[in-house]
């Protein structure tokens, strides 16, 4: 035995590293076992997180919240919870909303009680925006049955470099030969499929009746308009992450961008001069949700902590905090919260997040078309969007 | 004709260090980006080293990558010395040695969702064990390898040196074999560290509640764009793993030990 | 006496009955789920082609065709670099030389591929750092586009990530050629390339299979260069999967995923026909009388 005892002093480093790193972690990991209630997973796609900061929750209703960051795709989702055994591991999961109908029938989720959400009937943003029977209610029901908390709503259109482009008004300049190779696009054809749509529909190149759900010739026609212009090489760059659109701009790699508005903040935040465009064909509306995963073997406890945390999310300190990171509007609680709280809030936060709330106000009034996550006829929208990228 | 080798020598060192340079060359935007102060204009800044310790989920992440690291490293290494003997051993070298190799074979995405759909069939739900499972079986191909690698270049004929004097075959093994293949076996061990540290694909699809540095990393990058803090996590990555192999250098890796008459004594000494 | 079969068999079995249970059974069942059936969004147990006629009639056959010539390119130019940096290891350099240039190689991987990848993005773009050194030395006087998001740029991407794995093997490889074998070409009158040709490249070759063989698999399952650093919807297989996954499609992306396993099993299969493997795995082997 005694070969095996004699140890090279590079096994002893690896030896006292770990037990030092295991001893290090120790208190964070028994920490979340440690609060009095127990703990809610909560799977958000990054949006969610208020900055690791859940202690107005903890200290309100007992219980410890781990969030998981997952991808927003669908099968990011689906796979996490129908192979990953979600269900049991997520008790509340916040991704962009439209989702109901793979989940619900693949009974991953709940229907809502609202009666068990005090918070739900104080923003108005659901029964003005998300209404039954209007287009918005998609993001959160299904079939006529609630099932999803909203806890942002936004509406898309495109950034791009003033001092290069001077002012855009409409998604023709995605497509303008004036910016040939100095164009991105999402890789989804949920956002940049649908804003092409909605562009070919107001400037009358192309018969579609509703951008959100198309039938399969009229997905066939917006994809050969724009192989037609990958061809010419119109566009630069198909981006499929946050940080990788936040560089094109920064780096002013292009000059017209079809993105998300956060990505502008940010991006201004590093001091690049980019605008959101207010194009005349209207905006991408969406709204996230937050679901409630089914999971019989969930104690009743553990229930009630989830419905205190949707709750939480539409109150005002969560609403106003995400705004603030995010970008994002929330709920209609949460300017007012922030001007009222000026510890929790300086004056400059506050305003931050009325003038976010404003603007997404009047992107709503504008209108254009909502998104739709799931179409009737998605496979051919992803067959279509596959030939769309191997041209 | 020696000028003309060392003046070979010296343009080969110099395309090394060229290629070497390129290889680190990604490795710079991050260490800067890490720097970054938080508003423009500013002066560069250490602060984001510090503020990393206080984001909770980030430190439960470092926490459970370190875990599994822990576990993977030796979980493969025991493996694949096991795999190493049942390729001597057994009378299939070749199926066995393509067992092992299968996991090379197979896209990251197949075999994440693969593994992820037997565990629910099966019913497995423990997070850390799942992460843990589908990660060794990353590793195990390359820890197999290196062990093969290191135990090519032993001769069985120690062993049997050993037998002959009266020595177990685990005895033999452990006294004998074991501390002459150990560079191949902590090697193993490392790269498995390794392999696990970087691995994303395979542990998004399975993760469940728990987040590794690598899934943290990759879905922050898509969702809501990379922080600071994240630089500086890979900064002090980078810098540590430089530290550890300036010290394994300085350190000085011993040449394996020749083996002595002693061995063998202590070896039969100890019958099982 | 279950006790000894267990002690001689017992640990030399665990590695398998792991390999079997979490690798063979998984790959089993995808094989399986390819042939299965999609109504609605439920995936339903069934026989059909359906899966694989929808994949070798669609555009994904190009992404097929693009993520061979890619894997094989980048390969090439992988072992090329990696050659020449192996057999000066190996054979010019002290061993301590040798491995601290080892440990160095491995050190980028502990940093996330994607940061990697995006920190390449940085360097390559219009306004990246390569441009700016190619302006500011007036070596071109417009930012070069093709740095970026290009074939060009994905091959970068692959062969950087890839290529010093491969020096491992090869190294490996090099370093276990008994010298005598080169010594006795030269004391026969061999000009050192026509020894290297004859008598190294030959026996090395196994490694260089192994690198090869290696390169081109982790190539062509790849998912993040190609979305990060291609072009405009540069894909390889890895992205042609997830995209059939992000509809539920599972039929058609275990369909996908069973034709990269079958050419790389078909790969796999050369290696061992062309090379007798008892020649890689060396020593170890007990001669059987």
């Amino acid at each position: 035995m005694s070969s095996l005892l004699t140890r090279t002093r590079r096994d002893l480093i690896s030896v006292g590293i770990a037990s030092a790193a295991i001893a290090g972690a120790w208190p964070f990991i028994s920490a979340t076992a440690r609060a009095a209630g127990g703990t809610v997973n909560f799977a958000d796609i990054g949006v969610g997180d208020p900055g690791g900061d859940w202690s107005l929750f903890t200290e309100a209703s007992g219980w410890n919240v781990n969030l998981v960051a997952i991808g927003n795709a669908p099968s990011a989702i689906l796979n996490v919870l129908v192979a990953g055994g979600g269900t049991a591991s997520y008790d509340v999961i916040n991704i962009v909303g439209g989702m109901q109908k793979p989940l619900v029938d693949n009974d991953l989720i709940e229907p809502l009680d609202t009666a068990r959400l005090p918070a739900w009937s104080r923003d108005r943003n659901i029964a003005e925006f998300l209404a039954k029977g209007t287009r918005g209610f998609n993001f959160i029901g299904y079939q006529d049955k609630l099932y999803g908390v909203p806890t942002v709503l936004q509406g898309d259109s495109f950034a791009y470099l003033p001092e290069k482009t001077g002012p855009l008004d409409s998604y023709g300049a995605l497509f303008d030969p004036k910016f040939k190779g100095y164009v991105a696009l999402e890789d989804n054809y949920t956002t940049a499929g649908q804003k092409t749509a909605l562009y070919l529909k107001h400037a009358d190149l192309a018969k579609i009746e509703n951008p959100a759900d198309m039938t399969p010739e009229e997905i066939k026609t917006v994809v050969d308009f724009l192989i037609e212009h990958k061809g010419k090489g119109q566009f630069r760059v198909i981006w499929s992450s946050f940080q990788q659109a936040v560089d094109l701009i920064v780096n002013k790699e292009v000059y017209v961008i079809d993105c998300w508005e956060p990505m502008v903040f940010v991006a201004k935040s590093k001091g690049a001069n980019a605008v959101y465009a207010d194009p005349k064909e209207g905006y991408l509306l969406w709204a996230m949700a937050a679901y409630l995963t089914k999971n019989p073997k969930r104690s009743a406890e553990t229930t009630q902590a989830a419905y205190a945390l949707l709750n939480f999310m539409l109150g005002g300190w969560y609403g106003a905090k995400i705004t603030l990171l995010r970008g994002y509007m929330t709920n209609t609680d949460a300017p007012e919260y922030a001007k009222a709280h000026p510890d929790q809030f300086p004056a400059g936060a506050a305003e931050k997040v009325a003038v976010i709330t404003d603007n997404v106000h009047h992107k709503f009034a504008q209108g254009g078309t909502w998104q739709n996550r799931w179409p009737k006829h998605v496979d051919v929208y992803e067959t279509e969007w596959a030939r769309f990228k191997a041209a | 004709m020696s000028r003309n080798r060392s003046a070979i020598r010296f343009v080969s060192w110099c395309c090394l260090s060229v290629v070497l340079l390129v290889i680190y060359l990604p490795l710079v935007p991050p260490i800067l980006f890490s720097l970054a102060p938080g508003e423009p204009d500013a002066a560069l800044t250490l602060r984001w080293y510090l503020a990393l310790w206080r984001d909770p989920v980030l430190v439960s992440a470092i926490a459970t990558s370190l875990e599994v690291g822990i576990i993977v490293a030796i979980a493969a290494t025991i493996l694949g010395l096991g795999a190493a003997l049942a390729i001597r051993e057994l009378r299939v070298p070749r199926l066995i040695l393509a067992l092992m190799l299968l996991p090379l074979f197979v896209p990251g995405v197949s075999m994440g969702l693969a593994t992820a759909l037997f565990f629910r069939l099966v019913g497995i739900e423990a997070s850390l064990v799942k992460i843990a499972i589908v990660q060794t079986a990353w590793a195990l191909p390359f820890a197999t390898l290196i062990v093969v690698t290191a135990m090519s270049t032993f001769d069985p004929v120690y062993l049997e040196a050993a037998y002959v004097s009266g020595a177990g075959r685990w005895r033999a093994f452990v006294d004998i074999e074991l501390p002459l293949i150990r560079s191949g076996v902590s090697g193993a061990a490392t790269f498995s560290l390794i392999l696990s540290f970087n691995e994303t694909i395979r542990t998004a699809i399975v993760q469940g509640p728990l987040n590794t540095v690598q899934t943290y990393i990759w879905s922050t990058y898509r969702q809501v764009g990379l922080s600071p803090a994240l630089y500086a996590l890979m900064s002090l990555l980078i810098l540590l793993t430089l530290g550890l192999v300036a010290a394994f250098v300085v350190g000085g890796a011993r040449p394996p030990r020749e083996v002595s008459v002693g061995d063998f004594a202590a070896a039969s000494s100890q019958k099982p | 006496m279950l006790g000894r079969f267990l002690g001689r068999w017992g640990f030399p079995a665990l590695p398998i009955a792991f390999a079997a249970v979490f690798v063979l059974v998984p790959l089993a069942l995808t094989i399986v789920v390819s042939f299965w059936t999609r109504v609605g969004l439920v995936v339903r147990p069934a026989f059909t082609f359906t899966s694989y006629a929808a994949f070798f009639a669609g555009a994904r056959l190009l992404v097929l065709e693009r993520s061979l010539i890619a894997s094989i390119e980048a390969t090439a130019l992988s072992l090329l670099l990696a050659y020449p940096i192996a057999y000066f290891l190996a054979f010019k350099a002290s061993p301590r030389a040798a491995r601290t240039v080892l440990l160095l190689f491995t050190v980028p991987f502990l940093v996330n591929y994607i940061i990697r990848a995006f920190a390449w993005t940085w360097l390559l773009g219009r306004t990246g750092l390569i441009n700016a050194l190619l302006i500011a030395t007036g070596l071109t006087s417009k930012p070069l586009d093709w740095l970026l998001y290009s074939d060009v740029a994905v091959l970068i991407g692959l062969v950087t990530s890839y290529m010093p794995f491969m020096i491992f093997p090869l190294w490996v490889s090099l370093a276990g050629i008994d010298r005598r074998l080169i010594q006795a070409s030269w004391m026969l009158g061999a000009p050192p390339a026509r020894t290297f040709l004859r008598v190294t490249l030959p026996l090395s070759l196994p490694g260089v299979f192994a690198a090869a063989i290696f390169s081109f698999v982790s190539c062509f399952g790849e998912s993040a260069i190609p979305v990060v650093m291609g072009g405009v919807g540069y894909q390889m297989m890895g992205n042609s999967i997830a995209s059939a996954m992000d509809v539920l499609n599972y039929p058609l992306a275990a369909a996908i995923s069973t034709v990269v396993l079958v050419t790389m099993m078909g790969l796999l299969l050369l290696w061992y026909v062309v090379f007798d493997a008892r020649a890689f795995l060396g020593m170890i082997l007990r001669p059987r009388g």
